[in-house]
Parts: structure tokens; C-alpha cells; sequence
């Protein structure tokens, strides 16, 4: 197997990382008929597995669980899941034969071995759905020409997808067809069926591609979802200790601190973000992540393009292949870190004090999520993809930093976006040893209006406001957000 | 003398910017035990909040305590409404989490709660045992939070306070939820502390209440007045002439099937706790039924099978308007056709969304509105709202109102869509008597369009008339179903 989008021809290449198409309501009319009647096999029962089969029962469609022997057999977890909320459960031998759709929700690195356990098994002409591209693009698995192959990729942990159903609502959701296996044109509208049977329709469909999916989640998880909020709490903790601000008090600033200031993104974006701060600090980090954003973009550029060439999916899988050696070492070592093992202080912090006395994060955030959105549009993903892979998720990740600092973080994240996230933060660390020499208590720590009488030019401020307001990310964003205005907040649970 | 436990002098409160007390002023001595009653809205639970310090302490309200006793020096406030976080600190929950089996094991169990507040206050283990049994509460220790009712919340919450033993309790709402033995059963035990000289305020419209209480008093325009025990009678009630919305007194499509409810040997249980076993039941189009049991009898797990919300409902045989659960249909099929209220949604329910918006949702079955209701939707919307006397609060945030108001816009949600089948889960907790009242009146009045509905309250006085037939839940089994022909009397 070799890397598919390798195969493609430049042309090609850019016509699929291209697709990109925010459905209209009208399109889910049609409901979840196409799958109707039809029988819904899901490999896995994990947090994408039991909470998709949850809503799609709910939505009247026929869903059972296949599993692998051993986890029938040990009766584990998955296996628990399933039977325990009364679905049928049932090996390979007896689930996939009769399966009209089989929903692949095994991780990511299990999905070679798993595809060719069940694809002989899968009948003539049915489907075979995932959640994530990463198999189809980046490995290359070839499927039999007579199945359909399509994506349903719902931009939220599993619990989420769940809470927000049964609220009456639904996550954003990404839906592909892949253009080499859909023999019978079947793929869009059994894909549109299977995201309004796990309610993704109403909160905002992008019509993607495997390519685009990939390509985008595998930069925004690396950069700034994952990547910089690692490099930005270990950076700001290890300063404020080094200044002697109280450990405890420094450890919980960094923890809650990216939860509270990115909250402010889901509602008024970047420039939402950077309102929160007074008109000084507004000033200072604006300039600070100008600064930032210079200094880290060849480093951004860098992780685009060793996606785009398969260099990053080739080293990541050599790894699978030496047993994650690398990943398990930087995973210890990040378990290793002061800021992991200092427990956040009993202080009280008020919600406004995250703001005023941790500018440096709000100006890494606004550097990272600009960086990454420019980076991808450049790289022929378009803008809307690269604003769900960016902005819209930064949120999502802070909070499971909230929960318990970045060993949260990388347990709920997958391996892939946990490697990538290590690889990001070991070379961006050095990067910024110059910039962080300047980095005084002002900025991480103290409230950075302390002493400053508070003026600021105006032309100056108009011309911050301006540039803020008019960056592309923000502009798709706010397009985005009008049309998931009911979106609730949402957080990993 | 000693110095009074209490002390008020020209308390002045708001609540969101609305003044709620002026110039209050209240003395409560030694051996006082209070009841404060009146209005939903009219400032008891800001009051209650104020004396016991929380969120923030007022100059103008003296507390002295007694050192020479063993009883904690402080005023121990119990909410009206329950809170709980899960392990990790959120709670971000949704109602139907706890028939969910893997969602249950993230909030702590019953028994780690108690031994965290226990060594907080340090108190002896071996003295809430006794609390435990008296309210009923001994087998749910090993039960997680997200597993309690409504009712068993509140139970949680009195057996703290009462293994605590302050030296001032105020209770808010202490009865709510709570089934006729468990309500006595508390007035009993709040006696026993009494006598071992805890003191109570007790905010609470109900009659039946514990012998200790010896001074009456009620709010009225932002001051605390007192009354005698006669004052108490409900002749203040006003007569109640706004017209019923025409929408909903149009006769209710019972479109498919003269059969709403068909359970036939339906069984529910989590591993190898049963909660129910082998229920057979019947509803037919068009009739009222009450539904009655002990807390924790299972009634909120059969409600749930009815809604959509129980995933066991696909393995069992049970019918819901003619079909059978899990041939093909959604559960938004389902919840279109019902109107619902029960605790667990209201305390489950959007607090972000305004008034309005919570009502108008009710047409989605959804907590919060997410799409736009379009003109009809809207206009039945405000005539709702101005049946329930809700205008000036259309545009505000649920949690901005006291919870009497929020439970009249839930109200108002419930039959916003004027449903064949109402489901009433202790529809009236929160309100006062006169707002319970009107509320039956309104059952009464939609019943008699053909509504089928099923009704679950353990207040006699709160059951509207149209009762006809009621079931009987013990331990999870069909106890007794009958006919009945005059009001229903409670076990
Ligand atoms: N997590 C997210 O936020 C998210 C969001 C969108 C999409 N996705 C995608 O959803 C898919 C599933 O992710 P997840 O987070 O739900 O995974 P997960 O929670 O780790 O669940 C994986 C399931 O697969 C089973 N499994 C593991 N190895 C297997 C093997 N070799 N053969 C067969 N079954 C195996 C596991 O059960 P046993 O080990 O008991 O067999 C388990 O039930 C991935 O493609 C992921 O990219 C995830």
C-alpha cells in the first residue's frame, strides 16, 4: 500500500483537498431514508462506536456490534457497552456477511489490520464507513471496487456527540465520499442519511473529502490544537516559577487559564478573544504575537509540508512499527514536566483575572490559530476546513487541559495527534528560548495593566481592531458560527 | 437575655437589579422556630441565602451563636434545588444520563459523598446511619449521584444537614420530592434536632409540618410580616378568568391508535439491580392516570421507557401509540407526540436560554432552541406566555428567574404543542399554592380535549380532578392498578 494522495496527480490533488461545501439544511430532508430498513454494523464499541449506535438507534435505524473474539470472549469494556444498552453483539463471521454498512470505529493504527479482517467478509455492494481518513489517505488501503466508501466524521469527542442528540441538537460534522470507491453514486446520500441519524445535520455539515479531512485534522491537531497550547502552558509555567510567582498559584493559571480565554473564541472568535483584554494589554499582544507568529511561521510550514508529502505519516507509522518508541519516551517525559507534576494551588482566580494575568496565552492563541488557518489555506485547504480544524476545536482541547493538564490532553486525543503534538512542541520549544528571555511577569502571572495608566493612541488601536476583524479566519467564521449560533457549550466529556 | 440568634435591621436585597427586601427587618431569639411562606417570587430563598452567608455577607444581618454548645456555630443552608459535580469537576449532564449504563460510573457514589462532607465537618459516622434509614436512604449508598431522582437528591441533601445538626437550619423547599412517609418521617427527625437545639427556618408552603415551628411569617413587599397559623388559609386566593388559549382547547389528534401505552412483561434492570420487574400495563386514548410510589419505587425509570429516553426500551415488549418500541422509529417521532415535565428535566434544562426561547423549544423536544419556530409556533408561543403571566420575563435567562417561574415557563413548554399524551412528573414543585391551583385548572380544562395523561405528584392536594384511574409501583412491581371514583387518597 502506498500513500494515496501521492498517487494523485497535481490537478487531482488540488481538485480533492478543494472540496469543501457548507450544506444547506434543505439537503437533510430526505432524512435518515436512505439507511432506513437497512442493517448498520459497527466495529468497535469506544467513545466514537457506543455514542454514534446510541443516536442512530434513536433515529429508528438497525444497528449491531461487531467485535473481535477476544473482546467478546474477555468480555471487556467494548463488549460491556454494547450488550449492557441491549444491542446485539456478534463476531465478524456473524455480523458482517449480512451488514448493508459497516462503520469502521476501531483506532486509527488498528484500521489496516482491521479492514482486511472484515472487508472478504462484507458483501456485494455494500458500504463501509469511518470517522477518520487517515487509512484511506495516508495508507493507501485499497477497497474492493464493488463496495461504497464514505466518511462521517463528527468534530466532537463521542460523549459529546450523545449529550448534544439527546439535548435535541448535534455536533458539526464533516462528510465525504471517496472518489475511488463509490461505484453505485450511492455514497452522498447514504453519508447525508448516517449524519442526520447522529443529529450532526442540525449544527452544520461540511461537505469534505478524505483528502481534505485528513490533510487539515492532521495540521490543526499538531500546530495549534495540541502542539502550541502544549509549548504555550509549559513555556508560561516554567517562566512564572522562574520569576516567583507561587507555583501553585502559577500551575492553576496555566491549567484553567486556555479553557477560559479560548471559551471567548467560541463566541466572538479571535477578535472576541483579544476584546477580553484591556485596550493596553490588547496593544502589547497584539504585537507580541505578530512577533510569535514570525518567529514560528517556517516551523508551521514545515509541518504542512511533511503532511502533505507523506513524510509525517511515513515517520509516525515507522514508529508503529518500532513499537512507539518515540511516542512512548515523549510521553513520559511530558509526565515528567514541572508544570504536570505541580498541583494547581487553592486560589481563587476570577474569570477576568485569566485574561488580565495571562496575556501571553491570549497572544500565543490568536499567533497559533492565524498561523494555522493561513498555513492550511495556503496549502489549497479551504477556508472553511480549515477553520473547524483551527478555531473551532482550540476550545475543545483547552478543555481537556482544564480536567487535568496535558496528560488529559493526550490520553483523549489520538495517538496520531498525540505524536504530532510532541514532535510540534520538541521544535518549537528552542524556537522560542530567545522570545521567552523577554518575557517578564507583565505578561504571564501579574495583571498587566498594574501600573500603566491605561492610554492608548487611537489610530493605533483602530488599526489592531482592523486588522483583527478583517483576517480571513474570522470573516469564515463568522459565517460559520451564525449558522451553528444554537451551538451550546460544547465540551469533551 | 442572650443576644438574639438573628438579627436584621434594614436589610435591603436585590435579585438581577430588582429590589426584592427593603427595609427588612427580622429578630429570631433563642427556642424560635420559623416558617416562612408566601408567593413564589417573593423573595424567601434571597432572604434564606443572605442570613446563611452565601455569595455574599451583609453588614446589616447580626448571627450569635450559643459557644456553650456542642452543635456547630453556624447557619446551615439547604438549597432548593440540588447540585453535583462529576469526578472530573463538570456538570455538564443531560437527564437521560442515568439509564445510560456507562455513564453512571463518572460522578461519585453516595457513600464517598457523605465521607468527604463527614470528615469536612467532622462528624461521627455511626450517627448518620440512623438519618439514612429514616429517610430511606439506606440501600442507595453505593449508588452514584447521576443514579439519584429528584427526590433522592433531596434526601441527600436533608441527611447531610441533618447529621450535621447546626445550631441554625434553613431549609428551602425541604418537601419537594419527597414521598407522604419520608415527609413525616423528616418532620420527625427535624423535631429531634430541634430538641437538641438546632433552630430552623423552614421555607415551605406546606401544612403538615413539623411540631417545633412556632412563629409564622410570610414576605410581602420586601418585608417580613408575621401571621398567626389561621392567616395561613388560602382565602387570599383570586379568581382566576384569563381564557384558556383557543389553540388549546382544539381537540387533540390521537392520530394513529386508540392504545397510547401497551407494556407487556417489561423489565429494566442495571446488572443485577432490578428496577423494574415484569410490568404490565395499559393506557388507553383519552384517559387520566395518576401514578403513584414510594421514592425510588421506579416510577421515573417507566416515564423514561415512555418518553424515548431509556435504551432498554429496545428490549422489551412495549408499545407506544400502536407500535412497537424499535420497529423503525425515531424517538423525536415519539417525544412529538407527548408533552413532558418532571424534575430531571427541569433541573437538566438549558439555564442559558431566555424564557421564551425554552418555551418555543417545547414544539422540538429540545433543551434550548435551535432553529427558527417560523409564525405560527411564535404567536401560540406569546399567548402562552401571556396566559401564564410570564410577559416581562419573555426576554429573560432561566436562571436568572427563581425557580418558580422557571417551572411556569417548563410548564408552559410542556403543552405548548397542545400533545396527546401529558406526562406530569410533580409538575407543581416550586409553586405556590394559588399558581397550583390555576396549573390544575389547566389540566382539567385541556383534559377535557382528549388529552391522555398520566400524572405523578405525591401532594394530595395537588392532584387535579380529572384523576380517573391509578397505578400503584412498589419495588419496581405493578402493586395495584384501579378505578378510581373520587379523589385519590395517598399511602
Ligand atoms: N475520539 C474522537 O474525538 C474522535 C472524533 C472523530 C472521529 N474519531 C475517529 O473515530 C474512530 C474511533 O475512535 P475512538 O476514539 O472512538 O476509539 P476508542 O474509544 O479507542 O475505541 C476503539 C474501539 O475499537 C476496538 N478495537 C481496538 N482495537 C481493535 C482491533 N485491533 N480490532 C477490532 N477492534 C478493536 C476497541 O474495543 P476492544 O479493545 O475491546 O476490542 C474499542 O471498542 C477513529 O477512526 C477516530 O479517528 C474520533
Amino acid at each position: 500500500m502506498s500513500n494515496y494522495f501521492n498517487t494523485l496527480p497535481l490537478r487531482e490533488k488540488l481538485n480533492q483537498l478543494g472540496v469543501c461545501d457548507f450544506m444547506d439544511s434543505s439537503e437533510f430532508l430526505d432524512g435518515v431514508n436512505a439507511l432506513k430498513g437497512k442493517k448498520l454494523v459497527i466495529v468497535g464499541c469506544g467513545a466514537q462506536g457506543l455514542n454514534q449506535g446510541l443516536n442512530l438507534r434513536d433515529s429508528g435505524l438497525n444497528v449491531a456490534y461487531t467485535l473481535r473474539k477476544e473482546a467478546i470472549e474477555g468480555k471487556r469494556d467494548s463488549w460491556k457497552n454494547a450488550t449492557e444498552n441491549n444491542f446485539t453483539v456478534g463476531t465478524y463471521e456473524e455480523l458482517i456477511p449480512t451488514a448493508d454498512v459497516v462503520i469502521n470505529l476501531t483506532p486509527d493504527k488498528q484500521h489496516t489490520a482491521v479492514v482486511n479482517a472484515v472487508m472478504p467478509l462484507m458483501k456485494q455492494g455494500a458500504t463501509l464507513l469511518y470517522s477518520h481518513g487517515f487509512n484511506i489517505v495516508e495508507e493507501g488501503m485499497q477497497i474492493r471496487k464493488d463496495i461504497t466508501v464514505i466518511m462521517v466524521a463528527p468534530k466532537c469527542p463521542g460523549s459529546e456527540v450523545r449529550a448534544e442528540y439527546v439535548r435535541g441538537f448535534g455536533v458539526p460534522t464533516l462528510i465525504a465520499v471517496h472518489p475511488e470507491n463509490d461505484p453505485e453514486g450511492k455514497g452522498l446520500a447514504q453519508a447525508k442519511a448516517y449524519c442526520v441519524g447522529t443529529g450532526g445535520h442540525r449544527a452544520g455539515v461540511l461537505k469534505s473529502s478524505f483528502v481534505a479531512e485528513v490533510k487539515s485534522d492532521l495540521m490543526g491537531e499538531q500546530t495549534i490544537l495540541c502542539g502550541l497550547l502544549q509549548t504555550g502552558s509549559i513555556l508560561s509555567f516554567d517562566k512564572m516559577v522562574e520569576k516567583g510567582i507561587d507555583a501553585g498559584y502559577a500551575s492553576k493559571l496555566v491549567q484553567y487559564g486556555v479553557e477560559v480565554i479560548t471559551e471567548a473564541l467560541k463566541h466572538g472568535g479571535v477578535s472576541g478573544m483579544m476584546d477580553r483584554l484591556s485596550n493596553v494589554a490588547k496593544v502589547k499582544a497584539f504585537e507580541i504575537s505578530e512577533e510569535l507568529k514570525d518567529i514560528m511561521r517556517p516551523l508551521f510550514q514545515k509541518h504542512q509540508d511533511d503532511i502533505m508529502s507523506g513524510e509525517f505519516s511515513r515517520t509516525m507509522m515507522e514508529d508503529w512499527a518500532a513499537g512507539d518508541k518515540n511516542l512512548l519516551a515523549w510521553r513520559a517525559a511530558t509526565g515528567e514536566t514541572a508544570f504536570e507534576k505541580t498541583p494547581a494551588g487553592d486560589v481563587k482566580i476570577g474569570e477576568q483575572e485569566y485574561f488580565d494575568n495571562y496575556t501571553l496565552m491570549v497572544a500565543f492563541v490568536r499567533a497559533g490559530v492565524e498561523l494555522a488557518f493561513e498555513t492550511m489555506v495556503q496549502a489549497g485547504i479551504k477556508p472553511e476546513s480549515a477553520y473547524y480544524e483551527s478555531l473551532h476545536e482550540t476550545p475543545l482541547i483547552a478543555n481537556t487541559i482544564a480536567r487535568k493538564k496535558l496528560f488529559e490532553m493526550n490520553r483523549v486525543i489520538s495517538d496520531t495527534a498525540e505524536y504530532g503534538c510532541y514532535l510540534f512542541d520538541y521544535a518549537c520549544k528552542p524556537l522560542l528560548a530567545d522570545f521567552m528571555t523577554k518575557v517578564d511577569t507583565d505578561l504571564v502571572g501579574k495583571n498587566f495593566n498594574e501600573g500603566k495608566d491605561g492610554s492608548v493612541d487611537n489610530r493605533t488601536l483602530i488599526a489592531i481592531n482592523e486588522v483583527l476583524r478583517s483576517h480571513e479566519v474570522e470573516v469564515v467564521g463568522a459565517r460559520l458560527r451564525k449558522a451553528m449560533t444554537a451551538m451550546k457549550s460544547i465540551k469533551t466529556a | 437575655m442572650s443576644k438574639p440568634v438573628v438579627h436584621i435591621t434594614n436589610l435591603n436585597l436585590k435579585y438581577r437589579n430588582k429590589p426584592v427586601l427593603q427595609d427588612l427587618n427580622w429578630t429570631i431569639n433563642a427556642n424560635e422556630n420559623w416558617l416562612v411562606c408566601g408567593t413564589s417570587g417573593s423573595g424567601k430563598t434571597s432572604l434564606a441565602k443572605a442570613i446563611a452567608r452565601i455569595g455574599h455577607s451583609y453588614s446589616n444581618i447580626e448571627t450569635s451563636f450559643n459557644a456553650q454548645s456542642s452543635l456547630p456555630a453556624l447557619a446551615y443552608y439547604v438549597a432548593n434545588w440540588f447540585q453535583f459535580k462529576d469526578l472530573e469537576g463538570q456538570s455538564n449532564f443531560y437527564y437521560q444520563q442515568r439509564y445510560n449504563k456507562q455513564s453512571t460510573e463518572t460522578t461519585a457514589t453516595v457513600k464517598a459523598e457523605l465521607e468527604s462532607f463527614g470528615k469536612k465537618h467532622a462528624l461521627q459516622f455511626n450517627e448518620v446511619d440512623r438519618v439514612l434509614a429514616a429517610l430511606g436512604f439506606s440501600e442507595l449508598k453505593n449508588s452514584t449521584l447521576i443514579q439519584l431522582s429528584s427526590g433522592e437528591h433531596k434526601k441527600l441533601q436533608l441527611v447531610k444537614a441533618l447529621w450535621l445538626k447546626p445550631q441554625l437550619l434553613i431549609l428551602d423547599l425541604p418537601y419537594n420530592g419527597l414521598d407522604v412517609l419520608s415527609r413525616k418521617n423528616l418532620n420527625l427527625l427535624l423535631e429531634e434536632i430541634s430538641e437538641a437545639g438546632s433552630q430552623l427556618i423552614l421555607i415551605s408552603n406546606e401544612t403538615e409540618l413539623p411540631s417545633c415551628i412556632n412563629r409564622i411569617a410570610t414576605i410581602e413587599e420586601g418585608k417580613l410580616v408575621e401571621i398567626s397559623a389561621d392567616e395561613r388559609s388560602w382565602n387570599d386566593i383570586e379568581t382566576f378568568d384569563k381564557q384558556v388559549p383557543t389553540f388549546l382547547s382544539e381537540a387533540v389528534v390521537n392520530a394513529s391508535s386508540e392504545e397510547i401505552i401497551k407494556m407487556i412483561n417489561v423489565n429494566i434492570s442495571y446488572g443485577e439491580k432490578q428496577v423494574l420487574k415484569d410490568i404490565n400495563w395499559e393506557v388507553k386514548a383519552g384517559e387520566k392516570w395518576v401514578l403513584h410510589g414510594h421514592n425510588g419505587s421506579g416510577k421515573s425509570t417507566l416515564l423514561s421507557l415512555i418518553c424515548g429516553d431509556h435504551p432498554q426500551a429496545y428490549a422489551n415488549d412495549f408499545h407506544l401509540f400502536g407500535n412497537k418500541r424499535g420497529s423503525g422509529e425515531s424517538i423525536w417521532e415519539i417525544k412529538e407526540r407527548i408533552g413532558l415535565i418532571s424534575p430531571e428535566l427541569h433541573w437538566y434544562f438549558d439555564p442559558s436560554a431566555t424564557v421564551w426561547q425554552s418555551i418555543v423549544s417545547g414544539f422540538y423536544d429540545s433543551s434550548g432552541l435551535f432553529c427558527d419556530p417560523g409564525y405560527s409556533k411564535k404567536a401560540q408561543t406569546d399567548e402562552l406566555i401571556h396566559y401564564f403571566g410570564l410577559d416581562e420575563y419573555k426576554n429573560t435567562l432561566m436562571n436568572e428567574l427563581p425557580l418558580g417561574k422557571q417551572r411556569l415557563a417548563l410548564l408552559a413548554r410542556t403543552i405548548v404543542k397542545n400533545p396527546e399524551l401529558l406526562i406530569l412528573d410533580e409538575p407543581c414543585q416550586g409553586l405556590d399554592q394559588q399558581q397550583t391551583l390555576h396549573f390544575n385548572k389547566l389540566v382539567d380544562e385541556l383534559c377535557k380535549n382528549g388529552t391522555t395523561l398520566i400524572y405523578v405528584g405525591h401532594f394530595e392536594s395537588q392532584i387535579p380532578g380529572c384523576i380517573e384511574k391509578r397505578i400503584l409501583l412498589e419495588n419496581g412491581e405493578v402493586n395495584s392498578v384501579e378505578i378510581l371514583h373520587k379523589k385519590p387518597i395517598l399511602t
